[in-house]
């Protein structure tokens, strides 16, 4: 058992280490994971914050169709005639002209809004923006990007006024000797619709805040769009962020364990007042060994070597079962083979060389057993039952004359004899002997010292004897009474159908003669009284040693 | 002399515009003399605003490219004078606090950026933006940070002579700066040419001084004024070439050390 007992540690040992190794790649898929989102993040974020110059860069070349037309710079140089108040003309001329500039621009490079702005810093027309219909004081030559188009820069900014805007601006120029008319204003309000084409463009989930609060945002469709939600609780903490705080892109942030998130200030007055974006992604984890199976999808259970895993399962259990049959069905196999064999008679005792490990021992200690068993004068006897058994102590010769055997009172039989010849056995009193269970205690006040035996005629023990009788002369009682035994085992034989030729009385009384010395040796018997009987369709000899 | 900023929005109506009108210590009296005058070298000024902003470090913009047609002698952050360049006239004698001055809140800054008044003038700053505003006094514990929605105004007084910085939470570009001058007599902007006029109201020998973000600019220029205007023949130099190279190269010198806003990312 010590291959099958080696087994299975080694598949405990095994057990473990998959089970370590389990965890063990759980943290390294994790952390794996958390990395890769790292990496993913700062990419979505670089790719935004490109996305969003580009744009502007972009954007600014279409500026170039407001800048170059005359009804604009036009306008513009009438506008600025006045530095008390915007004439209506120039502020309707204007109108106009934007409004047929801004029908001819490409619809993905189309501004929101539209600000034609003069030398003061005047709105002197413009479009989209309502919330500044009607207010003639409207202006923005205060901000930076206007003042830099003023004076001939193109460049970009990200304004914070009643929402996010992204800006760009050109100089309007009507005479390059002079200084620009007029700057053109273009901007982008940072809503749903531009986070959603942001984020169909970049593939980032993304979300623009301002003021600790979610202004807009998009999303993949395979990203939950409410875990953006979670960045509003994320504000107060990012204030503390160094990063953050010195280069305008915060570390990696994890919120609630369910979506990783990187904050970035957008470029312009908006990075002084706080405003940026996010990007988000789901991180890439499992909860534990088993959540794997969760996260696998088609793509990985199809890299997955069923085949192999299925092979080692099969390897595992054949050795398992090669080692049990080998340790264990084999022994026992065996044992049962040789106890047969004992049990027949084939053997007289088993032989231990046959059997390893435990078997060797209960072999040996079974044999140790039946020797101490023939040692004491056999156990209970498992043959035929016989009159002895049931009746107890057969009395001494002459009370067995005086005993009835049925086949005294049957119909004559070819010899008559003196001992029992028929079968069934039956009691004294005509009843058939019940069957001994050698289990059964011993009837009482029985002499252990009458012990009997029976001993079958064998072939080859009494096959070759001669049916001649010998001389019936003067005779001791035993060998009469053997002669007597004799004439009643040829009969019933021959009752039964079995050859009588050769076999003689010398070899009977030989037979008769080896058994008797050897019984009285083993038992301290004084005789030993034979009797004939049918065993199994065949005449067999009964051997009984009295002491008397 | 330009006096646009004062005035009302349409929300305050006629009456108010012209309640107010009248208030401007600036506005002219029918027998009231001018002090005329032209400044130079303002186009050497730089807004500290705009200045600071071209700044890549200040991460004011992803990118900024000059325009080639555009010539380099406008490309440069040049005050827009009529709102920040103010011409003060100082009298020998404190003078009394002024009407109420109304001060534009809109586009990215005030208008004007630059007033100087005497003390005890009280100054109502009006949102003119379609959006909130949220103003504050640099270290003034009477003018905190509130909001103000569009049309809104709220009013600060500066009691005590000195400069005076307001800015808006809501608008990093806005900087205004009040100087309280008990000597103030008049105060007058350029037109974008340099070309100003400020009234005078009584005759008397006064100082003529340039002020911008809160500082004197220029020389102080003596003028005697009796019934006829005054046409001052020399222009008044506000700032020299010199002195503006000399603060253009101190500012890139600052920046090359400061590590690029780019580089940063």
């Amino acid at each position: 058992m010590l291959a099958s007992r080696f087994w299975y540690v080694f598949l405990g040992l095994l057990v473990g280490v998959a089970t370590f190794l389990l965890f063990l790649a759980t943290s390294m898929y994790n952390r794996a994971g958390a990395r890769a989102m790292g990496e993913a993040l700062s990419s979505d974020s670089q790719v935004v914050n490109w996305y969003l110059s580009n744009d502007a860069r972009q954007r600014s070349a279409q500026l170039i169709q407001f800048g170059i037309d005359a009804d604009i710079a036009r306008s513009l140089v009438k506008a600025n005639d006045n530095d008390q108040k915007v004439p209506d003309e120039a502020r309707e001329k204007a109108m106009t002209a934007l409004k047929k500039v801004n029908a001819g621009m490409p619809t993905d490079q189309a501004f929101d809004a539209v600000f034609l702005v003069d030398q003061h810093g005047r709105v002197v027309a413009h479009l989209g923006y309502e919330q500044a219909s009607g207010n003639e004081n409207f202006e923005l030559g205060g901000y930076p990007v206007v003042a830099d188009a003023l004076r001939g820069y193109i460049r970009d900014d990200t304004l914070v006024l009643d929402r996010i805007y992204r800006v760009v601006a050109r100089p309007v120029e009507a005479d390059t000797s002079q200084m620009p008319a007029g700057a053109i204003v273009g901007a982008r309000i940072l809503d749903d619709r531009f986070a959603r084409e942001l984020s169909s463009r970049t593939g980032a989930a993304i979300a623009f805040y301002t003021s600790g609060a979610r202004v807009s945002s998009g999303a993949p469709e395979t990203f939950n769009s409410a875990q953006l939600d979670q960045i509003v609780g994320d504000f107060a903490s990012l204030e503390g962020d160094e990063e953050y705080q010195s280069k305008g892109r915060s570390k990696v942030r994890t919120i609630a364990g369910m979506v990783g998130v990187q904050y970035s200030k957008l470029p312009g007055e908006a990075w002084k007042l706080g405003a940026g974006y996010a990007v988000a992604r789901e991180p890439k984890a499992v909860a534990g060994p088993f959540g794997f199976f969760k996260t696998a999808d088609d793509q990985d259970k199809a890299n997955a070597n069923v085949a192999l895993a299925v092979a080692v399962a099969l390897g595992a259990a054949l050795i398992g079962i090669g080692f049990s049959l080998l340790e264990h069905t084999r022994p026992i196999h065996n044992f049962r083979l040789e106890v047969q064999k004992l049990a027949k008679g084939e053997i007289d005792q088993l032989q231990p060389s046959r059997f390893h490990g435990a078997f060797r021992k209960i072999a040996s200690d079974l044999n140790d057993g039946v020797d101490k068993i023939l040692a004491k004068g056999g156990g209970p006897r498992r043959g035929p039952a016989d009159l002895k058994e049931v009746l107890g102590d057969l009395p001494a010769e002459p009370q067995m004359s005086a005993f009835s055997f049925p086949g005294e009172h049957m119909p004559a039989v070819p010899s008559s004899g003196s001992g029992p010849h028929t079968n069934p056995v039956v009691t004294p009193k005509g009843l058939p002997t019940v069957p001994v269970n050698p289990r059964l205690p011993k009837p009482p006040g029985r002499n252990a010292s009458n012990l009997d035996s029976t001993m079958e005629a064998q072939g080859d023990v009494l096959s070759s004897a001669s049916p001649m009788s010998g001389s019936w002369g003067a005779e001791a009682p035993e060998l009469a009474d053997w002669r007597a035994v004799y004439q009643d085992f040829v009969a019933l034989k021959q009752q039964c159908g079995e050859s009588t030729d050769g076999f003689t009385y010398e070899k009977f009384e030989a037979t008769l003669t080896r058994s008797r010395d050897n019984l009285m040796n083993r038992h301290g018997a004084n005789r030993v009284k034979f009797s004939v009987y049918v065993k199994e369709g065949k005449a067999a000899l009964k051997a009984t040693p009295l002491k008397d | 002399m330009s006096t646009f900023w004062t005035r009302l929005s349409p929300r305050w109506g006629v009456g108010a515009c012209a309640s107010l009108l009248a208030l401007l210590f600036t506005s002219a009296s029918a027998d009231a003399a001018r002090v005329k005058g032209r400044l130079e070298g303002f186009r050497l000024l730089r807004n500290p605003v705009w200045a600071e902003a071209k700044d890549s470090a200040n991460h004011g913009f992803s990118f900024r490219e000059p325009v080639p047609t555009v010539r380099a002698e406008f490309r440069r952050p040049f005050p827009h004078i009529p709102k920040e360049l103010c011409v003060a006239l100082l009298a020998a004698t404190p003078q009394p606090a002024q009407k109420p001055v109304l001060v534009r809140v809109g586009g990215g800054r005030t208008t004007p950026v630059t007033i100087v008044v005497p003390p005890g003038t009280r100054l109502t700053f009006q949102n003119t933006d379609p959006f909130k505003h949220r103003l504050y006094g640099v270290g003034i514990k009477t003018f905190l940070p509130a909001e103000q929605g569009q049309g809104a105004a709220r009013e600060w007084t500066p009691a005590a002579p000195g400069v005076y910085e307001i800015r808006d939470e809501a608008a990093p570009s806005l900087r205004m700066w009040i100087v309280a001058e008990p000597h103030l007599a008049s105060i007058a902007y350029p037109s974008l040419k340099g070309e100003f006029s400020v009234n005078v109201e009584q005759p008397g020998e006064y100082t003529l001084q340039a002020f911008f973000a809160g500082k004197k600019v220029g020389d102080a220029v003596p003028v005697k004024v009796d019934a006829a205007d005054v046409d001052l023949r020399a222009a008044i130099r506000v700032m020299d070439q010199k002195t503006a190279d000399a603060e253009e190269k101190a500012d890139a010198e600052k920046a090359a050390k400061a590590p690029k806003a780019q580089d940063a990312k």
